[in-house]
């Protein structure tokens, strides 16, 4: 379960293969991304040559990088993932917390605190990292080599977080809570902007003899520095070349212009004076003007752009800051501009590769191919970093100190939580489902289902909105089993347009007609025999009121579907109610 | 003046409050002029007023109590 659909590819496929290999399972993280394989494929390849590989760093030395990097970012969904992995090598348990809690106090060897506290200031700080921090490694008997694949672990990292905050998987194992990242401040002194380097050794590679160099010549002009100063490591670049290929080489969904505009601006979010500098100049190459590009970088709500590209723009920008958190809101908001399932994917791949970019530049330090417009100071660090801060939701949770109490553990705040919101849970079961008894089975599964998942409810909807969002999961699955008698994922609306066929006027106070409890008992039997697509719709809007972005995302439909069943589910309802309060209506006996 | 098929486009969004000023001025004229339109939109709107303010699907308060302590026990049983 993520923010997006999955598709089945089965265990057989390749990349799934080798993540269930070396992770034990295969992460919903991917899982989540199966509606486009051909970036599944990149990522395999990529994590293959910097994760799975034996070369310097051994994989425990790795995933403390990715777990100390995940708790940083804040990413549950990672550090749950990474916490699991390095168990399963025979870390203890107490070890693992230590590092979760405050990694500089963790019992790990010396050489490997220097790494974690390097890993940490490159994704963290990355323009205050200079050469003495790289010599500060090597003090401890790293050699560039293992340099090298320090940084490209930690760009791995950034890589996965970005990847699980834009996707929103279902952590797959028990989530642990991350608190370190909120004692965590800027270096005072020491900024260098990313281009103090390059700090690492390189060997000659030409395009004639190194394919990967050949197709950066062919598509760039040039082979960027970046890469160049990689060259330790030519399993790597190759890999780099195939993710490059299978995430921005293809247009049928996102333009080639959209993928760069992103490229641009979230290396401007991130203060990265040399990708900014070559986005510029990729876009110059499509037909952009520099001007343009310098518009884009700084505000592209007053570029030149279309009202689509600029929302997602605004989903870029908040993704790629890395502490901000993306909601199912920000999904809904992309449907409802027109993007489908695989432009939201793309989108999200091309920020996290952009980040895994950006990391890597700023730890080699390469200098700028071309000469750079904007050259990003300390003082555009400090305001980006104030900005950053983890900021109190504007949203005020009635239920947060109670989910803090049952995340500590207090079952008596959880039996708080069930007898708050049992009504709530019940009239949207009983309206999905339709009748009584599947209503409470479901009722209790919704219930059991929240308290083993609460660990990952971060706060991004109010407690209240996750747990409808799990009711009407839990509600449709009932209806799924159901099938075919009743099908509520016919996504094709291809029933003509419904026609109203009683227009008769109705009654000027209607609901005075009947009792109250006759009333409800009119609504109840019109409202479950609706057909279930309609009927979740109507329950979830007008019965419990949420929102449209709110039921889009607990029934996992785009806007504009959910729109047309709404109506549709509110004039056959009206038709159903009719001979009940039309003027000419007598009053019925029930 | 729009037709019936366009006033339906629309519908949804106007019930929902979510039409621009200037799509709002061209519906309300249109149901100032059809009579049928109207019909249907002030019964729609009495629709959703009388499935929200209806209770329905309520759970009856005696029946809650058994039911929270039920799940309560199984997850007390659980941990």
């Amino acid at each position: 379960m993520s923010y997006l659909q999955e598709v089945d590819l089965g265990g057989a496929f390749p990349p799934f293969a080798s993540f269930q290999e070396h992770f034990g399972v295969v992460p919903n993280l991917f899982r989540a991304q199966s509606s486009l394989p051909r970036i599944l494929q990149g990522e395999a390849e990529i994590i293959d040559a910097v994760l799975f590989k034996n070369w310097s760093l051994s994989r425990t030395q790795k995933e403390y990088i990715l777990l100390a990097v995940g708790v940083a970012y804040r990413a549950t969904y990672c550090v749950a993932l990474h916490y699991q992995v390095l168990r399963s090598l025979g870390v203890p348990d107490h070890q693992l917390d230590q590092i979760v809690i405050n990694h500089s106090k963790a019992a790990v060897s010396t050489p490997d605190a220097a790494l974690l506290d390097f890993a940490i200031k490159l994704a963290m700080y990355a323009p205050w990292l200079s050469g003495d921090d790289i010599d500060a490694l090597r003090n401890h008997g790293f050699n560039d080599e293992s340099i090298l694949e320090a940084i490209l672990v930690t760009g791995l990292a950034t890589f996965l977080c970005t990847l699980s905050t834009g996707l929103g998987p279902w952590p797959d194992f028990e989530p642990r809570a991350c608190l370190a990242s909120n004692d965590m401040s800027p270096p005072e002194t020491g900024y260098v902007g990313g281009t103090g380097g390059p700090y690492l050794r390189t060997v000659e590679r030409s395009p004639e003899s190194f394919p990967p160099f050949a197709i950066f010549l062919e598509r760039f002009g040039f082979i960027p520095n970046l890469f160049r100063a990689q060259t330790l490591r030519p399993d790597v670049l190759e890999a780099e070349v195939k993710l490059f290929g299978n995430v921005l080489g293809p247009k049928d969904f996102l333009s080639h212009v959209q993928k760069e505009c992103i490229l641009l601006v979230a290396s401007g979010a991130n203060l990265n004076t040399y990708c900014v500098a070559d986005h510029c100049e990729m876009l110059r190459a499509m037909g952009v003007s520099m001007e343009e590009s310098d518009q884009i970088v700084l505000d592209h709500h007053e570029a030149d752009l279309s009202k689509e590209t600029k929302a997602l723009l605004d989903f870029v920008l908040k993704l790629a800051v890395r502490r901000s958190s993306i909601g199912n809101e920000d999904i809904a908001n992309l449907r409802a501009h027109g993007f489908t399932e695989e432009h939201i994917l793309e989108t999200v791949a091309v920020t996290a590769l952009n980040n895994f970019l950006n990391t890597l530049q700023m730890g080699l330090g390469t200098t700028p191919d071309v000469k750079p417009r904007h050259v990003y100071g300390l003082k555009d660090a400090l305001v980006s970093l104030a900005e950053e801060r983890p900021q109190e939701r504007a949203q005020i949770d009635p239920d947060a100190s109670l989910v803090a109490r049952v995340k500590a553990g207090d079952l008596d705040a959880f039996e708080e939580l069930v007898t708050r919101h049992s009504r709530r849970v019940h009239r949207t079961l009983v309206g999905i489902v339709g009748n009584v008894p599947e209503a409470q089975d479901a009722f209790q599964e919704t219930f059991l289902k929240a308290f083993r998942h609460i660990g990952s409810f971060q706060g991004r909807s109010t407690f209240s909105t996750w747990l409808l969002t799990i009711a009407s999961n839990t509600g449709l699955q009932c209806l799924r089993e159901r099938k075919p008698l009743e099908s509520f994922d016919d996504d094709h609306e291809t029933e003509d347009e419904f026609h109203p066929r009683l227009v008769r006027a109705w009654a000027n106070n209607p609901e005075q007609l009947y009792s109250e409890a006759e009333r409800r008992e009119i609504v109840e039997r019109a409202v479950t025999m609706l057909p279930a697509k309609y009927r979740v719709v109507l329950v979830l809007r007008d019965i419990e009121q949420l929102s449209t972005g709110e039921a889009a995302v607990a029934l996992n439909l785009g806007i504009p579907t959910l729109k047309s069943r709404l109506l549709r589910a509110r004039l056959m309802l009206r038709e159903a109610l009719a001979p009940h309060f039309a003027t000419s209506a007598k009053r019925m006996s029930l | 003046m729009i037709t019936c098929s366009e006033f339906m486009a629309e519908f949804g969004n106007y019930l929902d409050n979510e039409v621009p000023t200037k799509v709002r001025q061209q519906l309300e004229d249109h149901v100032a002029q059809c009579r049928t339109c109207q019909v249907i939109c002030d019964s729609t709107r009495k629709t959703v007023k009388i499935v929200t303010d209806s209770g329905s699907f309520d759970l009856p308060d005696a029946a809650a109590k058994p039911i929270v302590d039920r799940i309560m026990a199984k997850i007390r049983t659980e941990i």
